[in-house]
């Protein structure tokens, strides 16, 4: 029953190898989308950390952004 | 009311977004491929090679409607001058160059059994492959002019002539002879799709849709801050 399945009445290998290329392919798209994501906060936190104490303060107060970034940065670690 | 469409308020609700769809979406694929593989009938004449439906029209649909958007964005952005828009163009392109690739590549593994060949220089797909230079030509001006606006500008304009060949696609199988099917869904009037194969279609449509809204929240999330990167720098 397995093997008809995989088999697709001969048709398997091309309907396998379509669904497996349009997964595989969205599976990489969102591991690198995420892997940017993560980079791009990771460094934006870094950088809020390296600012002198009083501009750290000045940025956190004056974007919702930077605080939210910190704040996900904070939990992650 | 205007402080809901804040940037922060933004940034806030596509995190949130982000983590729904995630929590939904295996459960919701789960479902589509159950039904795309095991639940809907082999076709009468093709077989089980019909399968490859449920991944390459939903791809062509996306590739396709991806594209437009982009152009009719860029109109705007050429009108209205938004920043916010170029920012949203930049991350479907992308998605929608993949899409339209794998409509060419499950588009020729369908081909195989069904026409007997890979590939054939027929309308419909010539024009897919048209489409997809079109979105290899906005991606890479974007990234190889350093000038800012000058590639929002040479992107916005490759976008807008490539929209041009969007009808072309739609109406290629009507206007000249080819091997592709006529259109089988229809918007208006009644479409020639058996309900049985029209639901896993639109369940993988529904999915893939989902995935897309999911890496393009990713990618503007992505743009917001490096915006906000280079800003903290020039402080």
């Amino acid at each position: 029953m397995i093997l008809n399945f995989l088999n697709m009445n001969g048709y398997g290998l091309f309907v396998w190898a379509a669904f497996s290329i349009t997964f595989i392919s969205c599976a990489i798209v969102f591991y690198k989308t995420q892997k940017t994501l993560k980079k791009y906060e990771r460094e934006f936190a870094k950088e809020i950390n390296e600012l002198s104490t009083e501009r750290r303060k000045l940025v956190i107060e004056n974007s919702k952004i930077a605080s939210q970034v910190l704040s996900s940065q904070s939990k992650t670690i | 009311m205007f402080s809901l469409f804040s940037p922060s308020n933004i940034f806030y609700w596509i995190g949130k977004l982000i983590s729904f769809i995630n929590s939904i979406f295996f459960i919701l694929l789960l479902v589509a491929l159950s039904f795309a593989l095991i639940f809907s009938p082999p076709d009468y004449l093709q077989g089980d090679s019909v399968r490859i439906m449920y991944v390459h029209v939903p791809s062509a649909w996306i590739g396709l409607a991806s594209f437009t958007c982009i152009a009719l964005l860029s109109i705007f952005n050429f009108i209205f001058k938004t920043k916010n828009l170029i920012i949203v163009t930049k991350s479907i392109a992308p998605l929608g160059l993949m899409f339209t690739c794998l409509a060419i590549i499950t588009g020729s593994l369908w081909g195989q059994p069904t026409w007997g060949t890979w590939w054939v220089w027929d309308a419909r797909l010539t024009s897919m492959v048209i489409l997809a230079l079109f979105y290899v030509g906005y991606i890479v001006s974007n990234k190889l002019i350093l000038n800012e606006e000058r590639a929002n500008k040479i992107s916005s304009i490759i976008a807008i002539i490539g929209l041009i060949n969007i009808p072309i696609i739609k109406f290629s199988v009507d206007w000249w002879n080819t091997l592709h099917q006529p259109t089988s869904v229809k918007l208006t009037g009644t479409s020639t799709i058996h309900s049985s194969m029209l639901t896993p279609l639109l369940l993988m449509f529904f999915v893939m849709m989902l995935y897309c809204a999911l890496i393009f929240l990713m990618k503007y999330k992505t743009e917001i801050i490096r915006m906000k990167k280079k800003n903290l720098k020039r402080l």
